[in-house]
Parts: C-alpha cells; structure tokens; sequence
C-alpha cells in the first residue's frame, strides 16, 4: 500500500508509445485477440452478404442468427470457467435434454396433476425455477464427484452425456411432449418474445452510458493508484466506438419489424390504423444472454470464485497450497454450468415451443468449439467469456450463413470444423511467434 | 483374456449346435406342437415399437396358437443383436423375426438362421437375401401420399423441401422417389411449382429437429429477402416437419404453407389438428405387427415365403395382393415381400388414428384443438 501511496504522489503515468499502426493499438489497450474476433465475424457476414447479393445483412436475419447463436453463448460462457480450471464438461447436452424435457412435462402434464392448473398464475416462473434447480442438481451431483471423489471430469461428463440422454427417454416414454405455457413461449423470440423499440432504445442508452462510465471510472482509479494512463485520444475513441456500437445495434434491432398480418391484428385489436409498423428490437432471448455474459464475466473477473477458477487453472499445485478452496470451487462451476444449460434448455424449448428427445444434442461439441474458437486454452488458466460468446457468434454466423445461400447440414459441418482448426491453429502460431521473438 | 473368449466362443458353438438339433427334432415332430417364434428389435428407443408393433405381433401369433420365446431389444448395437438371434436360436424358436439395425452386420445372424433351416422375416427394414420374407410399409408410397396431398392442396406455388438424413437411403432415395410419382418433378419442369432454397432439397443430420429448425429459418429468411412466398413445404418425416413448424410458428409466417409429414408422432398428429401440419403419413404399425405375426405362423407351416398369405384391414392392404409377391431391392435382388399401404391423415380424417387404438391419445392429439375444425376431437 505505501508504494502505492508514493506513486500516487507523482505524476501521470503515461504508456511509452510504440511505433506504427500496432503501437498505436496498443496504447488504447484493445484486447487483440478479441478484435480479431470481430475483424473475423464482420468478415464472414460481409463475405455472405456478398455471396447472397446484398441481401444477408438485413437487421430480420441477424435476428434470427443472434436468437441461433443465444443458446450455445450462454452455455459457453460457463464453459469458459470449466476449461479454464483444467476441466471439461460433456454433458452439457444431455443436461439440455433432461431439463427441457422437465420444463414441458411440467407444463404439459406434471403442474396440473399437481393441482397447478393452466390458469394458474406465473406457471412459467415454477417451471422454470424447478428445471433450474434440476439442471443445478445434477451439475452440483457431476461437480462433486469430480471434485472430492476425483474421477476425471472426462470420465464424468461423458458418463452423465450418456446416461442423461437416457433418462430424457424415461421421462418423454420417447415422444416428443408439446403444450407449453404462452408466457414460458416467449423465452424463444419471435414478435411477441422481443423487447419492443421504446425498450430496446433504452438498453441502448443504458449501455453506452455504462461505456463511458466504466471508461471515466477506470481512469480515476488507475490514477489513483499511480497506475499508466491511455492517452486522452484512446479514451475518447474508445467511448465514442464503444458506445456508438451499442446505439448503433439497437437502431439495427429496431429497424427489424413485425409480420405485418400480426402487425394488423395488434393494430385492430388496439384501435391503431392498419398498415402500422411495430419494432421488434432486441429479442428475448439476446438479452437473456446479455444478462448471463455481464454476470459471468463479473462472477469470473470480479469476485473471489472467479480469481480462484483462473489461479487455480494456472497452477493448481500453487493455488491449493494458498489455502483456496479448490475443491469447492470446481464443484461451484459445475453447479453454474447446470444453471446455464437450464437456461439454455429455456430457450430451445420456448423455440420448438416442444421437447424433443434431441433437443440438446451434440451442443457440447459446439460449445466446446465456440470456447476454444474464442481463445479458451486447454492448457489451462487462459479463455475469456466475451472470447467464448464471439467464438459462438462466429460459428453460428457460419452455419446459418451456409444454411442462407443453401447449403444443408453435412455441408455445414465440414466448414464448422474447418473453422474451429483454423481458428486455434492460427492462435496457437500467433503465440509461438510471439514467445520466439520478445521484445 | 484369449483363452475365456475361446471357452465361450466354443461353449456357444455347442449351445447352438444343441438348440439347431432340438429344433429339427420338433419340426420333425409334426404340426401338433406351438410354432416358437423368436423376434428380435434393434431398438425400443422410438415409443411405436413397444406400443404397438409388439403386442399387436404377439397378439396374432398367440391367436393363431404361437408362442414367443423372447423378444430381445439390442438397443441399437448391431453386435448385441448377433448374440440375441444366437440365443433365440438356441431356446428353439422355429421362425424369426427381425427388426435389423444393420442391414449387413445382421449377415451372420441371418447365414446361422440358414444353417439351422430357421425362415426369416425382415420386418420393417429390409435385409437384402433372397431367403427372408420382407415386411414393411411402402416407403416409396409415403412420399407419393405426402406429394400427392400437399400437391392437390397447393397446385401451383413456391415449395420448401426439407430431408432427413443424407446417410439413410429413405431420406435420399425412397421418398424423393414417391415425391416424383406423386408429380414433383413434373411440375417443376413444366414451371407450375418452383423449389426456394436448393433444388434438391435440404437435408438434416440424423433427422434432428432443432437442425430442422434451423435450417428452415435461414430459407425462410432468405425467401423474404428475396420477396418470395413460401406456400408449401415437403417434410420428409414429422421429427423435420415439428422443426419446420416450430420456424414457420416462430416467424409467424401468414399465409400458413401446407406442411407434410409421416410416423403418426403425438406432436405432430396434435400439429395436424391445431392446423400447423397439412398431412400426417401415418403407418398403422398395429397392421404391421398383426401380419408378421400371421406370416411367422405360416412359415412355421410351410417354409416357402412365396406362399404366404396375411389378412390385414383393408386400409393398409398391399396393393399387390395379401400373398407375398416379388420386390426388386436396391442392391438388385430379388425378395419376397409384403408391402402394407400407409394412412395419410389429415384435419378431417384424425379420427382414423383416434379410432385405430393408436398410441397417441385422443387428449394428445387434440390438445387445443378448434373442435369445429377437426370433427374428430368434438
């Protein structure tokens, strides 16, 4: 603390300034890796866009990409913190299955023989708090005998991907189970299942503001503790991207309307004239995945779980010896692995508006591949969330772009593949280079 | 390790070799005694195979005064199933039924069943040797009855196709074929119907709903962007036409394109009654399983699959006639076969599955249901 103090007496630190184009990158302090990212996804949507002659980046289609991409984000945001601590889950897709199939059994058959019946208010909110108590129960029962039995989390997961599966077909008798809540629908996006324009405008302000916010924030602390400053230059820039990105995504999401025939309907039924146009803006669906990035990101850079997930990734031997918890910390982020995919399983349901026996399937694989894709290292002690959710993004904007100019799945697999190679084979490269030559 | 595999393979050799012996010794013996029936699934994992494929068989070979000695389910390991048919060979089932998971790693199973004069019927997938007596619905004819509705329905228009998966010849070959008896390809030619999305259709891995999905949004959109209406979509079966539902509901896509399907799933026959699915193909496997059971007791009589002869509801009758008849197989050889006419369902014909003992409850399939619409769930 005192050194602290002395420094904080000086003068503002400023970051020595690098020649050229990199150097200047580096003094806004721009994390490289997930610029890459985002050079990569604008690159794969203007390519389709030029593939599709112009019409790929329309705001309806990027909806109906974002709402794709939603399920396997918020699962690979917890993954992150799974592969981070040196372990791995491949359940996550049969604890999808089970899950999904709980909520609509809940809600097709079980809360009315339990009395519970249809027009029973918040039917949704029960469904959904018992499927995340059970996605949070089996991920606490695989967590535990990973983490204080010590079977290898390999050996584990792959036994509850299989035997989880197999519960889903006692549940469902192997049929598919329809019937659910309207409310629960909304979950899946859609017209109704959005935040409206008036909502998505405010989340836009909110978010800019909270850019500049953090940014000015920042930099009072860091001289505060005497810390280098970004020139004045980088800050503004930084705020002025950050949070024209923000307006300009939400001005996108509104530009995206309702079927008209629904549009209609709504305007007659309010007394407002035909022919209106409604903004769907953000669907639910996004912003349930907004929600759960901030709050992991937080729980994995903000709080002591967090800290403990990555010192012990990056030696656990080291982090034991601490005196952490480490055993109860993996335990924790199976528990939170359960939670995503209960979440997930949410919105895949709401979507199908039925469980299928497959729902879920092989998502472990693409979370898996959107964690790495985003930076994630097997190695350990490495990955970042907002890495993981673009590593989604970027997959996702694939196969739907495949799908857009008409290629089918078998096709769609072999580029995802590709991809995901390319993507940690380029990274694995940058990384060599980067340790052969040090500056 | 080697040694106990040696003792065990010798020790079922001879297993097999008493159960070969005891069961000339008891065909010798004369028609007085029960015919043994064996029957074998690859899976019970699709709910109509316990529901209704296997008390409907065991209920046609008890009343025509059979017996079953096991009904093993392989649980799609095409291993396990060796060692089933292995087993039903030995408890001395004089006719076996098998439901393959593979149609070439069955081969074995099939050459022991040869060995010991044991008929076979390939029941519902086919096994490609001349000695079995294959069973099944016409695949070839469900496509034509999901092209000929949808195409009486929506004669001229823009269509979606959505297929299964690529691997399965019924999803690449049988259905796409009865799509073009039914006219597909004519219409398309002479410009009456044009296809959106890629001419041959989209396929979907392993028949996955949620890639189903997937799949149909990305046309969708693209048929927008591209100031197309979709007016009608060809689902190859009712796992893709749930997804193509859910794509279409979700998007709330007006007007409603007509959607086919075929399997008789409770989602979707409930689809059909909410009018989010136009035809449902249903195979009434009830019939099936009655006529496999009618075959195993005839080829417990005479071992000769051309003489078999089966009484089935005139719904699903062969068209060909009740008695066996030849079939051309894919890979050139020549079978005898049974092959039972699906059911196309509709809003207004719902009461045929309600009314058949289907495994879908009446509750299931009308859940929701506009009672004035579809006369079958009032």
């Amino acid at each position: 603390m005192a050194n602290v103090a002395d420094a904080a007496q000086g003068q503002d630190v400023q970051v020595v300034p690098r020649p050229g184009l990199r150097g200047l990158l580096a003094q806004t302090e721009i994390d490289l890796r997930l610029f890459g990212m985002l050079a990569a996804l604008a690159i794969i949507l203007v390519g389709f866009n030029l593939i599709s002659g112009g019409t790929f980046l329309r705001p309806v289609n990027m909806v109906t990409l974002g709402v794709q991409a939603a399920g396997i984000a918020i699962i690979s945001t917890g993954m992150v913190l799974v592969i981070v601590s040196r372990n791995i889950d491949l359940s996550v897709g049969s604890l999808v299955g089970i899950v999904a199939m709980v909520y609509a059994e809940l809600m097709a058959n079980w809360l009315t023989s339990l009395g519970i019946g249809i027009d029973f208010p918040f039917r949704w909110a029960i469904a959904l708090a018992i499927g995340i108590a059970v996605g949070a129960g089996f991920g606490a029962l695989q967590g535990f005998i990973i983490a204080y039995i010590g079977v290898p989390s390999f050996i584990v997961t792959l036994g509850g991907l299989l035997s989880i599966r197999g519960l889903v077909w006692y549940l469902s008798n192997g049929a598919a189970v329809t019937g659910l809540d309207p409310t629960f629908q909304l979950f899946g996006g859609g017209a109704q299942g959005s935040i409206g324009g008036t909502l998505t405008w405010a989340v836009g302000l909110v978010g800019s503001l909270a850019v500049v916010g953090l940014l000015f924030n920042n930099r009072r602390r860091r001289r505060q503790y005497g810390f280098p400053l970004r020139p004045m230059w980088a800050e503004v820039t930084l705020a002025v991207a950050g949070s024209g990105a923000i307006l300009g995504l939400s001005a996108f999401a509104n530009a995206n309307y309702w079927p008209q025939g629904l549009a209609d309907q709504y305007a007659a039924a309010h007394g407002l004239p035909a022919g209106i146009q409604i903004s769907t803006g953000f669907p639910d669906p996004l912003m349930i995945l907004l929600g759960v990035t901030l709050l992991v990101t937080w729980l994995g850079t903000r709080r002591r779980f967090g800290r403990y997930v990555y010192a012990y990734g990056g030696n656990p031997d080291a982090a034991a010896l601490a005196g952490i918890n480490t055993r109860l910390t993996i335990l924790k982020t199976y528990v939170l692995m359960g939670v995503l995919c209960a979440i997930s399983a949410a919105i895949a349901v709401a979507r199908l508006n039925a469980a299928t026996l497959d729902v879920g399937q092989s998502y472990e694989l693409y979370v898996i591949a959107a964690a790495v894709v985003g930076g994630t290292s097997f190695a350990g002690g490495i990955g970042t969330i907002p890495g993981a959710v673009l590593g989604a993004f970027v997959m996702q904007s694939l196969a739907y772009g495949l799908a857009y100019i008409g290629v089918d799945s078998p096709g769609q697999n072999v580029a995802a593949g590709v991809v995901l190679i390319l993507a940690v084979g380029l990274d694995s490269w940058n990384r060599r280079r980067g340790t052969r030559t040090p500056r | 390790m080697r040694r106990t595999f040696a003792v065990f393979a010798a020790l079922t050799l001879a297993l097999a070799a008493c159960g070969g012996g005891g069961t000339t010794a008891s065909g010798g013996g004369g028609g007085g005694t029960a015919c043994k029936v064996g029957i074998s699934w690859n899976n019970f994992q699709q709910p109509r195979w316990a529901a209704t494929d296997k008390p409907k068989m065991f209920e046609a070979i008890q009343a025509g005064g059979g017996t079953v000695v096991g009904d093993p389910d392989a649980n799609l390991d095409s291993q396990r199933q060796l060692s089933d048919v292995d087993t039903l060979i030995n408890k001395g089932a004089q006719v076996l039924v098998l439901l393959a998971q593979s149609q070439t790693a069955i081969l074995p199973a099939l050459q022991k069943a040869k060995d010991a004069g044991i008929p076979v019927i390939a029941y519902d997938r086919l096994i490609e040797d001349p000695y079995v007596l294959y069973i099944t619905f016409d695949n070839v004819g469900v496509g034509k009855a999901e092209a000929d509705f949808v195409i009486k329905k929506v004669p001229t228009g823009s269509y979606v196709l959505i297929k299964g998966d690529k691997g399965d010849p019924n999803a690449a070959t049988f259905l796409p074929m009865g799509w073009d008896q039914a006219g597909l390809k004519d219409k398309v030619s002479s410009g009456a119907i044009k296809i959106i999305g890629p001419a041959e259709g989209t396929y979907t891995d392993a028949w996955k709903t949620e890639k189903a999905q997937a799949n149909m949004e990305a046309i969708i959109d693209q048929a927008n962007a591209a100031g197309q209406k979709i007016d009608a979509v060809l689902a190859e079966n009712d796992s893709t036409a749930l997804g193509v539902a859910a794509a279409l509901t979700g998007k709330s896509y007006d007007p409603y394109p007509a959607v086919s399907g075929q399997d008789g799933d409770p989602a979707n026959l409930n689809n059909v009654a909410l009018g989010k699915q136009y035809v449902d193909v249903w195979k009434n496997s009830n019939e099936l399983g009655k006529a496999a059971g009618q075959a195993a007791l005839a080829l417990c009589k005479d071992k000769d699959p051309g003489k078999v002869t089966i009484s089935v509801d005139a719904s699903v009758a062969p068209l060909a006639g009740n008695t066996a008849k030849d079939f051309q197989t894919p890979g050139g050889k020549t079978v005898k076969s049974i092959i039972l006419q699906p059911t196309p369902v509709t809003a207004e014909t719902l009461d045929k599955v309600i009314s058949a003992g289907w495994y879908a409850t009446k509750d299931q399939i009308c859940k929701g249901a506009d009672t004035t619409k579809v006369p079958a769930c009032k």
